[in-house]
């Protein structure tokens, strides 16, 4: 079975993940840039591949997956080339174990304050009505809710206070983990690490106070590991905002 | 180098899915029973790194306690139960039906269980914890790690119900019932076709369900099927037959918690 293509925004979080596998397995795919801020991905085009209006998507022939760590566990498993998980039971079980911890627990505070500093702020300038036309055509309900406090600023203190702070002990996690293995729950480049690094490389950047080279060396050293990598380099030249681009000058710095 | 141990509740939610998966596996590791509703998972002795137990996106579950590390998240023990017993069958070998597999346990662990967790903490845990001595709490609630877990106990403690939590736990419940009958509707005996770690998950935070929210499950019969051949499975009783109380269905401690963020 051949012909693999990926529904993706800019090579960040959720979209970030199968694009970066894919680049590390040397799969070839056929891009299909959604713009997120454009509200792309609840247009009917692409409802029609993914019903939930969630990205990424990936389709492989016929088949249509979903779930960004999951699709990961797809890539790696169904095509050749470097394997992204190693044989060890316990290192899988500790691998998909952070990638939970980051999905689930972690990852959406990054989302909260990413969605309320800068996704928010993008969009915010459209009509009232318009903003309202847009919600309603939103499939989830959850996402729903989550675009209306992104849209009108609806956050509230106590919940971006505790996102706040879960990013400052989540990292601190992570800085413990990688100071006992080379990487993120084992000590080889794996999917936990291109789940991690592509919520975490900007944190030099947008959290200075709990990410740096004094805070968290052990952090530093890895994200440069990653960065280094040339499937990291490849997938961040698909980028058509200059998010890449401004994070790629800190790594440089690191 | 100390044996693996098991560390388990009741069989219920987490502890009735690891114990089934751990049961079909035929591995060898010592199974202890602790009281999850006593905190007793946060003082393991031996336990050295403890990351995963003291963080567990699951809350109060199982602990498979191997060299020294806790090893939480009921669906990851299951696989690694089978990819330890060198490929047991719990997970389907095809990538594809691999993937679908890990994409429902995700979908069963974001949706299904923060909602079984709630309205079962409400209406089985809620009035021991409230009972408990304040010292005793206090213990409790000193030896656990996460800020958002311990809140958690207080909530269930302090009899703090949010009415719109449980009209959508509810919802949950009854949505995921649908999905697993619509699943079915093709004549297929297990979720994935064969069976796999996604029906011991799925019917693991059904099964409660049955007594405290019978109505979801009465126009579902393929939904009821489907959990009769899982409760006669011979991992099922076998996980089932450790149980100390009288009915492990009504047996909960606080769990997963309801997505903060869309």
């Amino acid at each position: 079975m051949a012909d693999v293509t990926l529904y993706h925004w800019e090579p960040n979080a959720n979209s970030g993940k199968p694009m970066l596998a894919l680049m590390e397995k040397g799969v070839p795919f056929e891009s299909h840039y959604i713009n997120m801020l454009e509200f792309d991905q609840h247009k009917p085009d692409y409802l029609a591949i993914n019903p939930q209006g969630t990205i990424p998507a990936m389709t492989h022939g016929d088949r249509v997956l979903t779930e960004s760590t999951a699709i990961m566990e797809y890539v790696n498993e169904e095509f050749d080339g470097p394997a992204l998980m190693p044989a060890n039971a316990q290192d899988r079980w500790r691998i998909r174990w952070w990638m939970k911890f980051m999905d689930q627990w972690l990852g959406p505070s990054f989302s909260m304050i990413g969605w309320s500093t800068f996704v928010g702020p993008m969009v915010r300038d459209k009509p009232k009505e318009e903003l309202e036309a847009l919600i309603e055509r939103i499939p989830l309900p959850e996402r729903r809710r989550a675009w209306r406090k992104a849209m009108f600023g609806q956050f509230g203190e106590e919940e971006l206070a505790e996102s706040k702070r879960r990013v400052k002990f989540g990292v601190a996690r992570l800085e413990e983990e990688l100071g006992k293995r080379d990487y993120v729950g084992s000590n080889h480049y794996s999917l936990a690490d291109i789940n991690i690094f592509n919520s975490t490389y900007s944190l030099p950047m947008s959290h200075p106070d709990v990410a740096s080279k004094d805070a968290t060396p052990n952090i530093m050293r890895w994200l440069k590991a990653v960065y280094l990598r040339p499937a990291v380099q490849q997938t961040w030249a698909m980028g058509k905002t200059d998010l890449a681009h401004r994070y790629s000058l800190i790594m440089e710095d690191i | 180098m100390a044996e693996d141990i098991l560390y388990h509740g009741e069989p219920n939610g987490p502890s009735l899915s690891v114990l089934a998966a751990l049961a079909e596996s035929g591995l060898d590791i010592e199974c202890r029973h602790i009281d999850l509703l006593k905190g007793a998972r946060h003082t393991l002795h031996d336990a050295q790194e403890t990351l995963a137990s003291d963080m567990a996106v699951e809350g109060e579950g199982p602990i498979l306690l191997k060299d020294g590390e806790t090893m939480s998240e009921a669906v990851f023990l299951a696989q690694y139960f089978d990819e330890a017993a060198g490929s047991c069958g719990l997970q389907p070998k095809d990538a594809y039906l691999h993937w679908e597999m890990m994409m429902w346990c995700r979908q069963v662990n974001e949706r299904l269980s923060p909602a079984v967790a709630y309205l079962g903490n409400l209406a089985c845990s809620q009035a021991p914890i409230a009972a408990l001595a304040e010292e005793e709490f206090a213990a409790i609630t000193r030896s656990i790690f996460s800020d958002d877990l311990r809140q958690r106990w207080q909530d269930l403690r302090d009899d703090v119900v949010d009415a719109a939590r449980r009209e959508d736990s509810e919802a949950k419940v009854r949505q995921f019932v649908q999905r697993v009958e619509d699943k079915l509707a093709d004549g297929r005996v297990w979720l994935m076709g064969d069976f796999s770690i996604a029906d011991l998950e799925t019917f693991a935070w059904l099964r409660p369900m049955t007594e405290l929210e019978a109505d979801a499950f009465t126009s579902a019969p393929l939904c009821r099927s489907w959990m009769d051949r899982l409760e006669q499975r011979p991992c099922v009783q076998s996980a089932l037959a450790k149980a100390v109380t009288e009915n492990p269905k009504r047996a909960f401690a606080p769990g997963p918690e309801i997505n903060r963020w869309g």
